[in-house]
Formats: structure tokens, sequence, C-alpha cells
């Protein structure tokens, strides 16, 4: 009964899609909107302008630098919320008897069910993980080059560390999710942003600015590694800790 | 009009991948899969707009000393990038927040939980 009406719902809304997208300029026609408005500037001037041989960087963090602050301000936020649900004592509903019973035998289940780590598979992940380190670290740090940056490497990074401790165990990972340090990595994106930003505000006078003039565009190349690394670190330890603590819970 | 819909193609593909998602979220009853569902219109989304920066023959736009035109256009690419960043921290809230129901009420079948209320 529920799946004629989704069935039903679904094209309800599909048609109007096919039909605006029966609208639309054909795929890949050069005179289309999207490629004579904005991008036809950076496609022309960005190189120059921005500073980042790769256009979608010199976008991200040159052009639309208060977007991608925002952007690592959101996945801060979401770490934040992550942290507050899961740590959240939650005492009252909990303890009811009744569902207490029913999480215990489900924990139960759960605990049976875990399969052991393969040989293989925890010799394969071993050996390939300095092969890994080393991949993130160039994709962070030659982003602005070639394809690649802040967030992808950081992504390859948290990818590398879950994959480690879902071979070694979280416990393996604990002297490095639990050190002093654990704070100052999960905000680096955002300190990054705000420590960048103070110094292009500096040299330009404008928050986030990059210095485009020639005795200057040397540190401008400095100000958006710096911001890679600093997306990367940040996105890559905000991802590993809510993997750990949904670990855990 | 069909005509057109040969040519836009990759966009109907978007449309199909969207419809796709959509019928998860509404017919499927686990919180879980609700939330692939919203995934996978999200993924539909974020191809519909890469989709829509490409131009015919276009190369990456990356311009080292001899990049010859047409390139993508940049800005779809950028602004998918944000998009995916946010789609991931939505996922891993989303993902929590359903421990926190299944630690509650010991499932996430959202009939089930319904017919505690």
């Amino acid at each position: 009964m529920r799946r004629p009406i989704a069935i039903a719902l679904v094209l309800l809304s599909a048609i109007p899609l096919v039909v605006a997208v029966a609208g639309l300029p054909a795929h890949g026609d050069p005179s289309a909107p999207v490629h004579t408005h904005v991008s036809a500037h950076y496609i022309e001037r960005g190189a120059e302008e921005a500073g980042a041989t790769n256009l979608v960087t010199g976008v991200l963090l040159n052009y639309r630098g208060l977007d991608a602050a925002g952007e690592v301000t959101v996945i801060f936020t979401a770490l934040i919320a992550v942290l507050a649900i899961l740590l959240g004592t939650g005492t009252t509903p909990e303890s009811t008897a009744s569902s207490r019973g029913a999480s215990d035998r489900r924990g139960a289940d759960r605990e049976s069910t875990v399969a052991p780590v393969s040989p293989i598979v925890s010799f394969v992940v071993r050996l390939l993980a300095p092969f890994i380190a080393l991949y993130a670290a160039y994709v962070i740090l030659h982003g602005h080059v070639t394809p690649g940056g802040g967030f992808q490497g950081g992504a390859i990074l948290a990818g590398l560390f879950i994959a480690l401790a879902m071979v070694l165990g979280t416990r393996a990972m604990q002297p490095v999710a639990r050190t002093a340090l654990a704070p100052w990595l999960q905000g680096a994106a955002v300190l990054s942003f705000v420590v960048v930003g103070t110094v292009g505000a500096f040299l330009t006078g404008f928050f986030l600015g990059f210095p485009a003039e020639p005795p200057l565009h040397l540190v401008r190349e400095l100000l958006i590694i710096a911001l890679e690394v600093g997306i990367a670190i940040g996105g890559a330890a905000v991802l590993a800790t809510i993997f750990l603590h949904m670990e855990a819970s | 009009m069909i005509v057109m819909l040969w040519h836009n193609i990759d966009y109907v593909a978007s449309v199909v991948l969207f419809s796709i998602g959509l019928y998860v979220v509404i017919a499927k009853e686990n919180l879980i899969k609700k939330f692939l569902g919203l995934n996978i219109m999200e993924t539909a989304v974020f191809a519909f707009i890469i989709a829509l920066g490409m131009v015919e023959d276009g190369r990456p736009p990356i311009m080292t000393g001899d990049a010859q035109g047409p390139f993508a256009s940049p800005l779809p690419q950028t602004l998918v990038l944000t998009g995916i960043v946010v789609a991931v921290s939505t996922t891993a809230l989303a993902l929590t927040l359903i421990i926190r129901i299944f630690r509650r009420f010991g499932t996430i079948e959202a009939n089930e939980l319904r017919e505690m209320e």
C-alpha cells in the first residue's frame, strides 16, 4: 500500500524535473549562461588574479574565500553537535527499565557478531599506510597546481586514520586522539582561516585578502598553502574524531 | 522535446538518480536507509551541477603554461566541493542522532518508533 503512493509521489516530482531539464541549454553548449558570466572571467584572468594554477582552488580559497571559511565552520559545528549528542549525559529518559533492556540485548548481539580482522587486510593496510599518507600530503600541498586540495587530502588522511583504527583497534589510536593537541587539530581549519584572513587584512586591507602585486605575490602562494594544510588537518581531525566517538558508543 | 532530452541525457540521469533517492526516503522505514536515500539525492544534485559546468571537449580548468581551451567551468566544481562538505556534516549528525535513537528505543524502524508513541 505504501509502495504505490511512494511511486506516485516520485513520478509527480520527476515529471516536472524532466520537463525542466529538457528546456535547459544543450549539455556542453559553450554559449550557455553558466559559461559566459563569472566563469569566463575566472578562466581568462583567474590564474593571475587568484594565484593558483588550479582554478578550482583559486575560486575556492581566493574569490570565494569567505564561502570556504563558512564551509570549515559548518564541518567544525557538525563535530561539536556530534560530540554534544553522543557525550551528552542523557540520564533521565535512557535509564527507563524497558529501553535499557532492549538496548542491552541489542548490544550483546552486536558484541558477538564482531568479526576478527583478517590478517591479509591487516597486513595490506599497514603496508600501504605510509604510501597513503604520502599521497595525502601530495594532494594537500600540490592542490593549487594539480587537482586536489585541502578537503580532498584531508578526506584521504581521515580515511587512512579510520582504516588503521579498524585494523589495529580504536584502542591503539587513543594516544593520538587523547592528546592535549587534539582540540587544536580539530579546530585547525577554522584557526587557519582566522590567521590567514588576519594576515591578509594587514597586507591588503580586506579580511582574507591576498596580495596580488609583484613583491608580495609569493606570500600569496604561501598563504594559500597554509589554508590548504589547515583545512586538511582540521577536516581529517574532525572526521576521525566523529568516527572514534561513533565507534565507542 | 524528445530531441532535447537526448541532448541533455546527462541531466536526465541526474533526475533519475534523484527520483531513486526520493523513493528510498519515502518508502523505506529504516532510518539509516532513509538517510542513504537523502545521500543519493544529494549525489544527484552534485552530478547535475557538475554536468552543467562541462563544455563540449572541455579540459579541466588547470592553467598550466601550454593548456588550451575550452575549459570546463571551475565555479560549479567549487560549489559542489562546498556541498559535499555540508553533506558529510549532515550525514555525521544524522547518524549520531540515529545512534541516540537506537540507544533510547532499541530500534531504528520508523513504523516501530511510531507505534511506541
